[in-house]
C-alpha cells in the first residue's frame, strides 16, 4: 500500500474517533476546556504536529501538516451538502488592512493574526475574543507589499509569531503575554518577518523577507522554550557562482552574458553579502530523513543582473537542509541569475510522486511564478517534471530593458506566494493562479542600504486585460486535469479537504468551493471584501467548519476588511 | 550657537524667498504660520530653533499650507529621519536642506522626526480634477505604488504618506526622482522614468486629492 493510500485510511479512523471525542464536551462549549483527541488543551505535543495530517479536529499547522499538502481529512462538508453552507461566525479584527492569516486551531481555541502583527485568540465555536496581543512595534520597518502577517505556530504552551520590526514574539497561549521575544535581524537593513513560524521538535523555524532590499537571506532554527539561536543556514552562498547555466528548469535559454558576468565577477567579486534570497513561506519537514525542504526568492537587486555576476546560488531554489543542524542536504535552482523577479515563493509539499520510469518515490512538490508546477524527487532535489504551463506565457526570456519589455507572466506569477493544496487520492495538486501582463525595466544603481533596490521597475500594462484561474495538475504526468477562469488574479491560498472540495478565495470577495475531481463550482459565498488568505477547516463538538480571512490584499489593492469567517452546515 | 541657528534661519527666509516656482504660482510662496508660533513640549527643547526654523517653510508644526512645501506634520518618524540624514550626506541633494542639516547630530535628527510624526496630518482642501485624478489613478495602478505605500497611500515607517500631500511639492519631487535631481531613491528614479510628465503630474493631482 502506498503512503498517501495509508494515510486515508488512517485520516478516516482518526476523523472518526475525533468527532467522537468532540462530542463527548459539548456541555462545556461555552467554556475552555481540555482533551479533546490528542491532548490537552492549549498544549501542542510533538505527537500531536506529527499527526496533523489525519487530525480532523485542529488545524495545527499553516499549511495542515508538516508535509504541506492542506488537505483536510473530514468530510462532513462534502460534495452533498457544501451547497447549504453559511456562515457561523463573523470576528472583526481592529485593523482593516491586507489579511492572509491561516487560522491556527487548537482544542477549540482559534489564534489569527492581523498586519501590524496583532493576534488573536477567539473560541473557535463561537468567534467570541478570549485574548488579544498588540504587538509594540519598533519605529523602524522595511517592507514590501504590505504589513502582512501569515499566522502564529503553536507548539506546547506558546504561540509564536514573526514580526514587521523582524522580531520573533513568543506568547503564552493561554493568556497572550510575552514570554520571549528574539531579535531576528536589523530591519534598518531590510530585513522583516511576514511569514508563520513553523514548529517542529522543540525547534522554532523562521526565514526573512527583503529580496527587494538587498539582504542576505536565511532560516534560522530558535529554540522554542528560550528563543535562544540554535543554527542559522543563509540562502546566499559564499561561493554563489554556480555553474553558469544558461537555460532554466524548462530547458530555455535565458540569454544571459556570461563573459560579461565573468568580467563583473573578477572586478566587483561574489555578491553574496547582499544577494537577498528571502525565505517568507513556512518549510516542509520530513521525518523519515529530518529534513526540512524550502523555496529561497529573488536575487537583489531583482531586475539588474549587472552587478550580481553568477548563478546567484541558492536564489530561485527548492533547498533541504537537517533539521537539527542547519546543514545543507541538496538544492533545486529554477532560474539561475533571475533578472524578473519570477521567483520562488509558494511552500513546498512533500508527497510521493511517480518518477520517471512510473515508480512511487518521495517526491517535491513547487508552483512556480513561472505558472508551472515543479515535480522533483526528495532525496536529491533533483526535478523529475514540470507541469503544462497553467498561465499564458510570452517571450520568455526576453531580458529587462531601460524603456521596459513586455514578457508573460509578470512579476507577480503564475503561483504568487499563495499555498498550494493536493488531493493524493486523485493524484492532484491545486494552484491559484494570476495573469496581469507587465513590462521589465533595468537600471543599474549601487546598493542604497536598506532602500528598496529593485535594479529598475515592473509596470503593469493597464490596457491588458488582467484574470487569474484555479488549476488542477496531475503531478505524476505535468498535465492539467482542469482549470476554472477567474475575474481578478488570484492570491490568497487554497485548501482540498475529504468532503472532495476545494475551497480558495477571490479579490472580488467571492470565497468559493470547488468539487476537487471537476472544477464544478459548488457554493459561494461574497464576504465584503477580497478573501486574499489561505482557508483552514477544523470539528469542534461534532461540527465541522471552513474559516477563512476577508481583508483584501496590498499587492493587487484588493478591497480591504477585518473578517474572520467561520462556515458551517445548518444543524 | 543660538547665533548660528538664527542665522540658518534668516538664511533660510531667504532661500524660500528664492525657491524656484513653477508657472502655477508666481507670487513669492506664503511662509505660513507667521506669528502663530507653538509652544513646544520640553522635550524638544533642545531642538527647539531647529524646528522653528522647519516651520518658517513647512508652517507651524509642518502644517505646510504652500503648495510647495511638503506636509511634515503627521509624516512617518523613519522616513523623516532618513531623508535628514540623507540631505545631511547629500544624497538628497538641495541647496535649501544642506545648510540645514549639515550639523545635525543623529539624535537631533531623532527628535525632530519625532516630533513631526507625532503631529496631525492637515486637510489641504485639494480637489482635483476628475479627468486628471482618474488619469493618476490608472498611472499609479501601473506602476503598483500601493505596494510600498499601500492602499490608502499612507505609508508606513520608511515609505512616506503620500494621500493629501501638497500638490506642487508631489509633482516636483516626482519629477526630480525622474530627471536624477533627486538621487536618494533609485527604485523610484526607475519607476518615475517610464512615465510621461503628463502622467507624473496626473500622479500628483490624484494622490494630493487622496
Amino acid at each position: 500500500m502506498s503512503k498517501s493510500a495509508w494515510k486515508k485510511v488512517l485520516g478516516g479512523a482518526f476523523v472518526t474517533a475525533g468527532l467522537v471525542a468532540a462530542g463527548a464536551f459539548t456541555a462545556g462549549a461555552q467554556e475552555v476546556q481540555g482533551g479533546t483527541l490528542y491532548g490537552n488543551m492549549n498544549t501542542v505535543s510533538q505527537d500531536m504536529m506529527n499527526r496533523a495530517e489525519s487530525d480532523g479536529n485542529n488545524f495545527l499547522h499553516t499549511n495542515g501538516n508538516y508535509d504541506q499538502t492542506r488537505y483536510y481529512p473530514a468530510r462532513q462538508i462534502n460534495v452533498n451538502n457544501v451547497k447549504n453552507l453559511r456562515p457561523a461566525w463573523i470576528f472583526q479584527t481592529e485593523i482593516v488592512e491586507s489579511l492572509e492569516t491561516t487560522p491556527i486551531v487548537v482544542n477549540g481555541i482559534m489564534y489569527i493574526t492581523t498586519s501590524f502583527n496583532h493576534v488573536y485568540a477567539l473560541n473557535a465555536r463561537t468567534g467570541a475574543q478570549i485574548w488579544q496581543y498588540k504587538h509594540k512595534m519598533g519605529p523602524i520597518t522595511t517592507y514590501c507589499c504590505g504589513p502582512n502577517n501569515r499566522g502564529v505556530a503553536a507548539y506546547g504552551d506558546k504561540v509564536f509569531m514573526g514580526t514587521l520590526d523582524a522580531k520573533l514574539v513568543a506568547l503564552d497561549a493561554k493568556t497572550g503575554k510575552v514570554v520571549w521575544e528574539q531579535q531576528i535581524a536589523d530591519p534598518e537593513l531590510g530585513y522583516s518577518e511576514t511569514m508563520a513560524p513553523t514548529a517542529v521538535n522543540g525547534k522554532i523555524l523562521i526565514g526573512t523577507n527583503g529580496g527587494e532590499y538587498g539582504i542576505r537571506g536565511f532560516v534560522k532554527a530558535y529554540n522554542a522554550e528560550d528563543g535562544k539561536l540554535l543554527w542559522t543556514f543563509h540562502t546566499t552562498a559564499e561561493n554563489s557562482v554556480g555553474v553558469w547555466a544558461e537555460k532554466d528548469a524548462t530547458g530555455r535559454n535565458m540569454l544571459r552574458d556570461i563573459a560579461a558576468e565573468k568580467a563583473a565577477l573578477k572586478k566587483l567579486g561574489d555578491p553574496y553579502k547582499t544577494l537577498g534570497g528571502g525565505v517568507w513561506q513556512n518549510p516542509a519537514y520530513d521525518a523519515e530523513t529530518n529534513r526540512i525542504f524550502f523555496v529561497a526568492g529573488n536575487p537583489s537587486p531583482d531586475l539588474d543582473g549587472s552587478i550580481r555576476p553568477g548563478d546567484n546560488l541558492y536564489t530561485n531554489s527548492l533547498i533541504s537542509v537537517d533539521l537539527d543542524t542547519g546543514k545543507y542536504a541538496c538544492h533545486f535552482q529554477y532560474i539561475a541569475h533571475d533578472v524578473w523577479d519570477l521567483d520562488a515563493v509558494s511552500p513546498p509539499i512533500l508527497v510521493d510522486v511517480a518518477d520517471k520510469n512510473g515508480k512511487m518515490v518521495p517526491g517535491v512538490l513547487h508552483g512556480g511564478k513561472t505558472g508551472h508546477v515543479y515535480i522533483h524527487n526528495r532525496d536529491d532535489c533533483s526535478l523529475i517534471r514540470f507541469s503544462e504551463a497553467m498561465v499564458p506565457q510570452e517571450d520568455m526570456w526576453v531580458l529587462p530593458t531601460k524603456d521596459g519589455a513586455r514578457m508573460l507572466p509578470g512579476a507577480n506569477g503564475g503561483v504568487e506566494w499563495s499555498p498550494m493544496t493536493v488531493d493524493e487520492g486523485l493524484g492532484l495538486v491545486y494552484a491559484i493562479n494570476l495573469h496581469q501582463p507587465m513590462t521589465y525595466h533595468v537600471e543599474s544603481s549601487p546598493y542604497p542600504e536598506g532602500k528598496l533596490w529593485l535594479g529598475g521597475a515592473f509596470k503593469v500594462i493597464p490596457t491588458e486585460e488582467q484574470w487569474g484561474n484555479v488549476t488542477a495538475v496531475d503531478y505524476n504526468t505535468g498535465k492539467i486535469r482542469w482549470q476554472v477562469k477567474t475575474q481578478q488574479p488570484m492570491i490568497g491560498g487554497i485548501m482540498a479537504t475529504a468532503g472532495g472540495l476545494v475551497f480558495t478565495g477571490e479579490g472580488s470577495g467571492m470565497f468559493k468551493a470547488y468539487d476537487s475531481e471537476t472544477g464544478s463550482v459548488l457554493w459561494s459565498f461574497q464576504a465584503g471584501a477580497g478573501v486574499n488568505a489561505p482557508p483552514a477547516s477544523y470539528t469542534v463538538d461534532g461540527k465541522q467548519y471552513i474559516v477563512v480571512g476577508a481583508g483584501g490584499n496590498v499587492q493587487l489593492n484588493y478591497k480591504r476588511g477585518n473578517n474572520i469567517i467561520a462556515f458551517a452546515l445548518p444543524d | 550657537m543660538k547665533t548660528v541657528y538664527l542665522l540658518r534661519v534668516l538664511l533660510i527666509a531667504i532661500a524660500c524667498a528664492g525657491w524656484p516656482v513653477s508657472a502655477r504660482s508666481e507670487e513669492p510662496p506664503r511662509i505660513p504660520g507667521a506669528g502663530e508660533q507653538p509652544i513646544l513640549p520640553d522635550e524638544y527643547a533642545s531642538v527647539s530653533t531647529e524646528l522653528f526654523g522647519c516651520f518658517d517653510c513647512h508652517g507651524v508644526s509642518g502644517e505646510s499650507a504652500d503648495p510647495e512645501f511638503p506636509i511634515l506634520s503627521g509624516q512617518h518618524f523613519y522616513y523623516l529621519y532618513v531623508q535628514l540624514k540623507d540631505f545631511k550626506a547629500g544624497r538628497r541633494a538641495s541647496e535649501i536642506m544642506q545648510p540645514m542639516v549639515e550639523e545635525l547630530s543623529k539624535d537631533q535628527m531623532k527628535l525632530i522626526a519625532t516630533y513631526f510624526s507625532e503631529q496631525e496630518w492637515p486637510n489641504t482642501g485639494f480637489k482635483g480634477d476628475p479627468a486628471i485624478t482618474a488619469k493618476g489613478e490608472t498611472a499609479t495602478g501601473a506602476g503598483q505604488c500601493v505596494q510600498c505605500h499601500r492602499g490608502g497611500y499612507d505609508g508606513d515607517s520608511r515609505v512616506p504618506r503620500l494621500a493629501g500631500q501638497q500638490r506642487e511639492y508631489l509633482f516636483k519631487t516626482l519629477m526630480d526622482f525622474k530627471n536624477k535631481v533627486r538621487m536618494n531613491s533609485p527604485s523610484k528614479s526607475s519607476l518615475m522614468n517610464s512615465f510621461e510628465e503628463a502622467d507624473i503630474d496626473a500622479m500628483a493631482e490624484y494622490l494630493a486629492d487622496f
